[in-house]
């Protein structure tokens, strides 16, 4: 392939022992302790459009498309979708959080170089920056829960308990966002990974109609989608949860998050440790 | 007493290119010792695979007692490192790129405020914790570069091209911290490719082309072995044979070297050999008798070419 040539793209690296994949919690905290800083100074102006992200889908799709379709699997079309926005804003910022944000600190910052060179490690440096792309995501997706809860398209206490289920969904993310960060040469190849992954993840994940009128291999490929899992998680959650599909939606999201945990590491070590 | 560094064929390859072709140095503690060499030597490689940013193909390295491959993590704790690149975080204000640079150490916050107060005083920039790293100027960003090198009280410091691009006095004020640095006996590690630097401020050095080393021991050592004291540096007429000048001081030079019409004729004596030379049948367009420096031994030793 043409982009395998490009001379930023370094590969996956060889295979790297299991000691030094796993990250030392403290300095993976003085990673995700930067982040924070940074990010109290800006969260301002940052949290703005989540605000009126959900409020501009429910405008559009619950109060105008809401209007033809009433009901689905007997709930108002408006409370239907409106749970799954929290795990879309959590997608949506761990994406922008691990692509644009983490190849600036990179690339542009150089800020990965210094730190490499001081105790911290690769594993230790991808660990922070996943845990600070999932807590804001969180942020974000609570934000949204707040909004929902508000338009009063929440009808369940368990709905308190999303925060956990949506740092856990937003790891997920933000693993998948790390690798390509840490594989592409160039930063135009991100229009691929928002066109060709996260829109039609966004699309096709049962946030906006379930599966049940459609043919089943649909569902097979929303299978493999970590925001059909994280949707049915909220979903289940706002509506009144059934215990093993909480579960079983939890482990996918956990052992897809641990295993792709591996690509960043490797590649950023090759990258960086050349 | 165990050496600081000490590198034992020592090789790194990129692809086809051997960067680094297995050279052998050692570097006692507290030394200043300085890496020079044209661009492209591998010096940077060299510092990069001290300091655990490139990989080892060959050979044996080890810092501060400790094998370079295995045991990253524990020197990286006892290093400091002064990148070519100016890398600071522009997010972050002067005192919060230092204060961030203690938690990648480890150092609890009460300590870590008190040294970031006693390093921007080190660095003179006592004044400007509070600032934006966009509005320091070059010499600034380089003092706190060092600075931040230190949070983790290092024992070694690893300091690449530290005074590139900075002007006459920004490049004294860092020059006053690595001295100030080398007294409290910490060991200084410097890549560099001005001479005056590299004569100003190091014990020892090593003279690096094409991945080796090509030369090494104490400034002024270096100077007279492979220049003597004095140069006599002439320019040529039109008419003048430089090789029949050459060969009618045989014996009272200890060396020469010719680049366009410039000739350069190494003595311990030059003012003797200016006297001595034929100038009706060896004219000449000018004469200066000159000190010989470190600058001398470095274009004898690596060419005068140029090299990109």
């Amino acid at each position: 392939m043409a982009i395998l040539d490009e001379p930023g793209y370094a590969g996956l690296g060889p295979r790297i022992p299991l000691r030094d994949m796993v990250p030392a919690p403290r300095l993976a905290a003085a990673v995700w302790l930067r982040n924070a800083r940074v990010f109290s100074k800006l969260w301002r102006g940052a949290l703005l459009p989540t605000f009126l992200d959900p409020f501009l889908y429910l405008l559009a799709l619950g109060f105008g498309l809401g209007t033809y379709v009433a009901h689905i699997n007997g709930i108002p079309y408006k409370e239907f979708i409106a749970p799954g926005l929290v795990a879309s804003a959590a997608m949506w910022s761990s994406a922008f959080e691990t692509t644009y944000n983490v190849y600036f600190r990179m690339n542009e910052l150089r800020l990965y170089d210094n730190v490499l060179s001081t105790p911290v490690e690769v594993q230790d440096l991808v660990a922070g920056d996943l845990a600070w792309s999932a807590f804001r995501a969180t942020i974000y997706g609570v934000v949204v829960l707040g909004v929902i809860a508000i338009f009063g398209l929440v009808s369940s206490w368990w709905a308190l308990l999303m925060p956990p289920f949506v740092v856990l969904g937003s790891i997920c993310f933000s693993v998948i966002g790390y690798s390509f960060t840490t594989l592409i040469p160039k930063i135009d190849l991100y229009s691929y990974f928002f066109t060709l992954f996260i829109t039609p993840m966004f699309l096709f994940s049962g946030l906006f109609f379930p599966f049940s009128q459609l043919p089943e291999w649909v569902h097979v490929v929303a299978w493999f989608m970590p925001l059909y899992h994280l949707v049915e998680i909220t979903r289940g959650l706002a509506t009144g949860p059934e215990f093993w599909s909480i579960v079983s939606n939890s482990v996918w999201l956990a052992v897809v998050s641990t295993l792709l945990f591996t690509i960043p590491v490797r590649a950023l070590r090759r990258k960086l440790v050349a | 007493m165990t050496e600081a560094v000490s590198a034992r064929g020592l090789t790194k390859r990129f692809g086809e290119r051997t960067a680094v072709a297995g050279i052998d140095f050692g570097v006692e503690p507290g030394i200043c010792f300085g890496f020079l060499g044209p661009n492209g030597a591998g010096k940077t490689t060299t510092m990069k695979m001290i300091y655990g940013l490139a990989t080892i193909d060959d050979g044996e390295l080890t810092v501060l007692g400790m094998d370079a491959m295995r045991e990253r993590r524990r020197i990286k704790s006892r290093l400091g490192v002064v990148p070519q690149e100016t890398n600071l975080d522009a997010d972050l204000t002067v005192r919060e790129n230092l204060l961030q640079q203690a938690r990648y150490f480890g150092i609890d916050p009460a300590k870590a405020e008190e040294r970031a107060g006693e390093l921007l005083e080190f660095s003179l920039l006592g004044d400007r914790g509070d600032e934006r790293i966009h509005g320091l100027s070059g010499g600034m960003k380089r003092r706190l570069l060092i600075s931040r090198a230190l949070m983790g009280d290092p024992e070694l410091v690893v300091l690449d091209e530290p005074t590139t691009g900075l002007d006459p006095q920004a490049r004294l004020a860092v020059w006053g911290a690595l001295d100030r640095l080398r007294r409290r006996g910490v060991t200084l590690l410097l890549t560099t490719h001005y001479m005056e630097e590299a004569e100003r401020l190091c014990d020892r050095l090593v003279i690096m082309d094409e991945g080796r080393i090509v030369t090494d021991g104490r400034p002024a050592d270096l100077v007279r072995g492979h220049v003597g004291r004095e140069v006599l540096e002439l320019k040529l007429d039109e008419g003048c044979d430089a090789d029949r000048l050459v060969a009618s001081l045989d014996g009272r030079i200890q060396g020469h070297d010719l680049s366009e019409r410039t000739l350069m004729l190494y003595a311990d004596d030059a003012e003797a050999v200016l006297e001595e030379l034929d100038h009706a049948v060896y004219p000449t367009e000018s004469a200066l008798v000159r000190r010989a420096t470190l600058e001398d031994v470095f274009l004898r030793m690596t060419g005068r070419s140029l090299r990109e």
